[in-house]
């Protein structure tokens, strides 16, 4: 089969295009950066470039769309270019192209709206409720997938949780470092359930949706490793593995949430490049339970997630021990 | 103030109602037509091709409107099982949609021109009437039956002479509705085939005052302010649900209430209250109570005893009138009790059970007399019924087989000791002879002074010399001795003793207090003798003392083997306490049962370290001596007490709680040497109340070397049903295929069976028995002749933990979830309502506790399930021991990884389940009665809170 990885230079994407390749599938990427996968073609260029976009997808069988911007804060026009605008170009020329299999990267931020989330199914897509402008965009992002969705061209979308796992910056390597530095607090009680999933999981999930869109099809799955964990319990594992200590640093939850929502302003006043290092997202996602009903994903994809978070730790802390 | 009059109307859209069960109905009433509007079923059912074969006439009472019998409409349209039931519920004249009439002046209690009982009760044969004329089948039924509409006290003619074919006719009613609809069938007993009322009153005693919410309403000048010109009485209803309505519901309950002009007949109704002898409706009140005491076809009373309006006593009133009916109370319940429980769902199975569809040919269902319906059918009218009809278990009981006071009476003449009782300063004893004395003694008094076969007698006495005496004189008097103990707490024993209503209460100066100011119901009798002042204060007739100096007149009668003995309580670990009927020949049963298994002989003396066991002592003929210990605190009998009990009675058999022999275990080393050598004589420790770990089986075995040391399993509802002793508890604990809670094997005369669970956590209505229940995660049903004869007023409940019908016998659900070994050993893997339902299937959470136990640094563990059925997490709530870092055991909350590592780690060696979270609790709240079934709910709450997020607390 010949598959369009977009989005191929971050972890999830550029594991999900060596593994097509592993299992003899010709891949095509398309972001900004090379992908670093031996054997794959890379297209430079981003999703808003409708040129571009139209060469990468002539001649694919499938895609799989996980380009998108990501970050708690910036400018709204940003992520609508890249989220909604990139989404919408990228689904037209893969119909036009005759491609049959469409994976949709998702995330479950976009059916949310912050308060606590106790095994829940995927529900619907809600840019009304969603928080922040990533959300909001990828909610956006999501709708037109699925709306997209018909018999001919099968569209399936994925919502990884709080993907971790050896050489993941965007959460792990973040955790890490601050705990390093004595700056990851715990906040409140550090009980509240979260669902994540591990890097190889996600991988194969995604490969599962590949086979899986086929048979079902227009809708949305969350994609956890089904394990819920204490989010105290979770950062501390991190942090050790990764070599730190245990976060010692415990803060109120009230406090948090209303210093999160200050710091955002203050954020968004200034000039900045890097991530504010608290929102009030970030602060309720970590105070408050997130996890999620995984009957219907494992139905639907016919997949169970390979390695547990037990197996997943150890093998970051060998990634970080360096053995 | 003038009220013209306005037509009945169609409500708009409504929550939880269906436009289409709208209709507005002309029927002929006594003072011309009127219009109303009415809820019915019909056009529903046969826009589904369905066509009824039951009839349901439902009617409201004061401030509803037919809309209170939604649930009923919906689940009956629901139901594809059983008969299909049409559902007529007019709303009253003057209330609801219906017409509104036009009035000069505003209602009051003496006044004209408002509709009083007697034409409320022929609208509502009006309307009924042109409904039923609808139907084939019920049409014909009432052309039939036109005639004797007029009012006749001796109307009540037999169900069976005028049978409405196979399409039974029901009433059910609410409230003013529950006594206007009683009344209607009464007159109707031609066309009736079975009433039911949710609270309601018949009568209201002269001497009695009005409920404190009803003065209000009706005080002069008060009622029209309360009911018409403000919504006070309608809000003061709304309010009365025992979890809050919800707003859009009580919207709709006042939708036809919005103007003090559609509140008219709310003060009108109020008006008709006949408080006073001079009121207008008095003498149809009087004549209506004497024709609802006509009503011999089946009856439900459904009740919600937290309703300040109608209470206990209007209860206790209409089951004198209707003596033969099932009773079902809703503990939790208040005056809308259809809000508050699901009415609906009782009532359908009870019409289920009373009048299965087709297949059963019986037309007059009072007398089908085989199978389920029987057993059923009999369940839930305690007063009167005989149990267990058709269950081998009643083949036992005739008149002539052992009752419980036999082996007392049989030693009349024996001097010997037969109790001591060491909790008393100095201790107390008697012996056989003086208990036997004392026993028929009070018997004869308390026949002597009015106690007739069938009362109840509630036991206020802590377990020793004086409740024995007074239990047995209860049973040989032929009372019912109601034992609520303090272990269920104040609140629960009044619950208790409100639900079982006792004639008679029999108590200690502390349990008259409480029965004088919780106002529990019966005539009172001390146990000793008490000064005029207290007498007087407590409202006290008598004492037991002087009962017992009665002179033996003419001979007393022996009860009947199948009239009830006894009602005992669950422990309301698991929501409110149950009271479990025993009838004589079941106690009787209960108690060779326990001679034979404990293989008592003349002269064994037994340590009643569980109080109440004393009371067993002379039923199995055994010398019981209660240690000095305090009777409501199982955990502080002494390692001294308990040998200086033994010492006392020459004891060879001991009976403690697992909590009491911890502490045992744990003060050993006060014992003296004369201490140890009376404990190295027991030749039988027996623990009851809960399962004992392995641990503490060995630590007795150390303090008891020449003892068996058993741990029977058993409940309230069949005190012994299986055995297993330290070697076999060894034996189970050393192989590791099989989790739970060994109990051992079924002890001879129990019969069990296992009712398989499914993905959804349900138990199967299909039994298994032998080889295909081994290994199978199941609900344990039980059957047994010493086992409970029924629930007391507990109709549902009844019903429900008597549904199996294998082998023709009466069985019993347990609620206990486990499973069966390949050697017939049953395991305990928790309760059903405590089963988890993860998204790999259902789990009991005690295969992994016991697991868990054994961790080092936890004394317990409960495993609890966060999350919604069929996905949930699995949590593990663990009590840390003596050993746990002093932090761990402190502070609620997350254990620390090291703990929460080991856990896991003790759990994945067994179980492929994952385990998400595992929480400290330094106590788990456990049950008062026996300190040690942990109040799981509490702990899963507490668990759903924290791992929500929100602060942790305390569970």
């Amino acid at each position: 089969m010949k598959v369009l990885v977009t989005g191929a230079s971050g972890l999830l994407g550029s594991s999900v295009a060596a593994a097509l390749l592993a299992e003899g599938h010709a891949v095509t990427t398309l972001q900004r950066r090379a992908s670093g996968v031996t054997g794959a073609l890379d297209v430079l260029g981003s999703v808003t470039d409708p040129g571009l976009v139209e060469q990468a997808t002539a001649g694919q069988d499938a895609v799989i769309h996980l380009a998108a911007k990501v970050a708690m804060t910036g400018d709204p026009a940003a992520f609508e270019a890249v989220n909604i605008e990139g989404t919408r170009t990228l689904l037209a020329a893969a119909q036009a192209a005759g491609v049959s299999r469409f994976v949709h990267i998702s995330s479950p931020s976009v059916a949310h709206a912050g308060d606590s989330l106790v095994g829940e199914p995927a529900g619907p897509a809600d840019p009304e409720h969603a928080r922040g402008e990533y959300a909001r965009t990828k909610a956006h992002g999501e709708l037109l997938a699925l709306a997209a969705d018909s018999p001919a061209f099968p569209v399936l979308a994925l919502r990884p949780h709080l993907m971790w796992g050896p050489g993941d910056t965007q959460l792990t390597e973040r955790i890490i470092d601050r705990a390093r530095a004595g700056r990851m607090p715990i906040l409140g009680s550090g009980a509240a359930l979260v669902d994540t999933l591990y890097a190889t999981n996600a991988v194969d999930a995604i490969l599962a949706a590949l086979t899986a869109v086929t048979r079902t099809h227009g809708e949305a799955l969350v994609v956890t490793n089904g394990q819920p964990r204490p989010i105290g319990e979770f950062i501390t594992r991190l942090a050790l593995a990764g070599g730190a200590s245990a976060p010692g640093l415990r803060i109120p939850v009230a406090p948090a949430l209303v210093a999160g929502a200050a710091v955002e302003k203050v954020w968004e006043l200034g000039e900045h490049d890097d991530e504010p290092p608290l929102t009030r997202f970030l602060a309720e996602q970590m105070s408050t339970a997130h996890w999620f009903d995984q009957r219907r994903t494992r139905e639907v994809l016919d997949w169970t997630p390979r390695v547990s978070i037990a197996e997943g730790m150890a093998a970051l802390a060998r990634h970080y021990s360096g053995t | 103030m003038k009220f013209a009059a306005a037509p009945a109307a169609l409500p708009g859209p409504l929550p939880e109602w269906d436009p289409q069960w709208s209709r507005l109905v002309r029927a002929d009433t006594v003072d011309g037509e009127h219009t109303f509007h009415v809820l019915d079923t019909l056009p529903a059912l046969r826009a589904a091709g369905r066509e009824p074969t039951g009839t349901i006439l439902a009617l409201h009472g004061n401030p509803t409107w037919s809309y209170l019998w939604r649930h009923l409409a919906a689940a009956s349209l629901r139901s594809t099982t059983g008969r299909t039931w049409r559902v007529i519920a007019p709303d009253q004249l003057e209330m609801g949609f219906s017409d509104r009439l036009a009035h000069d002046a505003l209602p009051t209690t003496h006044g004209p021109g408002y509709r009083r009982i007697a034409e409320r009760v022929t609208d509502f044969d009006a309307v009924v009437r042109t409904l039923l004329a609808e139907v084939p089948a019920t049409a014909a039924a009432t052309a039939a039956a036109t005639e004797p509409a007029t009012p006749s006290p001796t109307a009540g003619s037999p169900a069976a002479e005028a049978p409405a074919g196979d399409h039974p006719i029901v009433t059910i009613g609410h409230d003013w509705g529950g006594v206007l609809s009683l009344t209607w069938a009464a007159r109707h007993l031609d066309l009736v085939d079975a009433v039911i009322s949710l609270n309601t009153a018949v009568h209201q005693p002269e001497d009695a005052p009005l409920p404190a919410p009803l003065q209000a309403a009706l005080a002069g000048p008060m009622l029209p302010t309360s009911t018409v010109l403000t919504d006070l009485f309608l809000r003061i209803t709304l309010g009365l649900g025992q979890g809050p309505i919800r707003k859009e519901i009580k919207e709709a309950f006042r939708a036809p209430y919005r103007t003090a002009a559609d509140r008219r007949g709310i003060g009108a109704f109020v008006a008709d209250i006949p408080a006073q002898d001079t009121h207008p409706s008095r003498a149809e009140l009087e004549q209506l109570g004497a024709d609802i005491a006509g009503i011999d076809v089946p009856a439900l009373l459904i009740w919600g005893p937290k309703d300040p309006v109608f209470l206990e006593r209007y209860l206790r009133d209409l089951r004198g009138r209707l003596p033969h009916a099932d009773i079902h109370r809703f503990e939790k319940a208040s005056h809308l009790v259809s809000e508050d429980a699901d009415v609906a769902g009782l009532a359908l199975r009870w019409l289920e059970n009373r009048f299965p569809a087709a297949e059963a040919p019986a037309a007059d269902p009072t007398h089908a007399a085989s199978g389920a319906a029987a057993e059923s059918a009999t369940a839930g009218s305690p007063d009167t019924q005989a149990p267990g009809t058709g269950a081998p278990a009643a083949a036992q009981s005739s008149t002539d087989s052992p009752l419980m006071f036999d082996a007392l009476l049989a030693r009349a003449g024996d001097r010997s000791i037969a109790s001591v009782d060491m909790s008393q300063q100095p201790p107390q004893s008697v012996t056989w002879a003086q208990l036997a004395g004392v026993v028929d003694g009070i018997a004869h008094g308390l026949r002597d002074l009015g106690l007739r076969p069938g009362d109840r007698v509630s036991l206020l006495v802590q377990p020793g010399n004086n409740l024995t005496a007074a239990l047995y004189a209860v049973l040989r008097a032929g009372g019912v001795a109601v034992v609520a103990d303090a272990g269920l707490g104040v609140a629960g024993m009044t619950r208790a003793i409100k639900a079982a209503d006792p004639q008679w209460i029999i108590g200690q100066v502390p349990g008259l207090t409480l029965a004088r100011t919780a106002g529990w119901p019966g005539r009172r009798i001390s146990v000793s003798p008490l000064n005029a002042l207290e007498r007087t204060a407590l409202g006290v007739e008598t004492s037991i003392t002087e009962l017992s100096r009665t002179v033996p007149s003419a001979p007393l009668a022996r009860p009947d083997a199948d009239d009830d003995a006894a009602i005992l309580y669950t422990s309301g670990s698991t929501g409110p306490a149950k009271g479990v009927r025993y009838t004589h020949a079941r106690l009787g049963a209960l108690g060779r049962k326990l001679a034979d298994h404990l293989g008592v002989e003349p002269g064994s003396g037994l340590v009643a370290g569980f109080p109440p066991f004393a009371l067993l002592g002379p039923g199995i003929g055994a010398t019981s001596v209660t240690p000095d210990m305090s009777v409501t605190k199982p955990r502080t009998l002494t390692a001294t007490a308990l040998a200086d009990a033994i010492l006392t009675g020459d004891c060879t058999m001991v009976f403690a709680s697992p909590a009491a022999y911890r502490n045992v275990c744990a003060t050993a080393g006060e014992l003296s040497a004369e201490q140890r050598g009376a404990c190295a004589s027991v030749e039988l420790v027996l623990s009851a109340g809960a399962p004992v770990p392995l641990r503490l089986m060995d630590a007795l075995a150390e303090l008891f070397p020449n003892a068996a040391i058993h741990s029977p399993y058993g409940m309230t509802e069949g005190l012994l049903l299986t055995d297993i002793d330290r070697h076999g508890v060894a034996a189970a604990a050393a192989q590791s295929r099989d989790h739970g809670v060994c109990v051992g094997t079924p002890v001879p005369g129990v019969s069990l069976a296992l009712a398989p669970i499914d993905a959804a956590g349900r138990s199967s209505s299909t039994l298994l028995t032998g080889a295909k229940a081994v290994d199978v995660l199941g609900e344990f049903v039980v059957s047994a002749p010493h086992a409970k004869a029924g629930y007391d007023r507990l109709w549902l409940t009844d019903a429900d933990s008597k549904r199996d019908e294998l082998d023709g016998r009466m069985w019993h659900r347990t609620n206990d979830i486990g499973h069966i070994d390949p050697e017939g050993r049953v395991w305990l893997e928790g309760r059903l309502q405590h089963l988890l339902t993860t998204a790999d299937g259902p789990l009991g959470p005690g295969g992994i506790e016991a697991v868990v136990d054994e961790v080092p640094g936890v004394l317990r563990s409960a495993v609890v399930g966060v999350g919604p059925r069929g996905t949930q997490a699995v949590v593990i709530v663990v009590e840390p021991d003596a050993e746990a870092p002093a932090g761990a055991r402190q502070k609620p909350g997350l254990a620390d990884l090291e703990l929460t590592d080991a856990v896991r780690t003790a759990v994945a060696g067994h179980f492929a389940a994952d385990i998400a979270a595992v929480l400290i609790s330094p106590t788990f709240p456990t049950d008062i009665r026996h300190n040690s079934k942990i109040n799981r709910e509490r702990l899963a709450g507490w668990a759903d809170a924290v791992l929500r997020g929100e602060p942790v607390g305390k569970p």
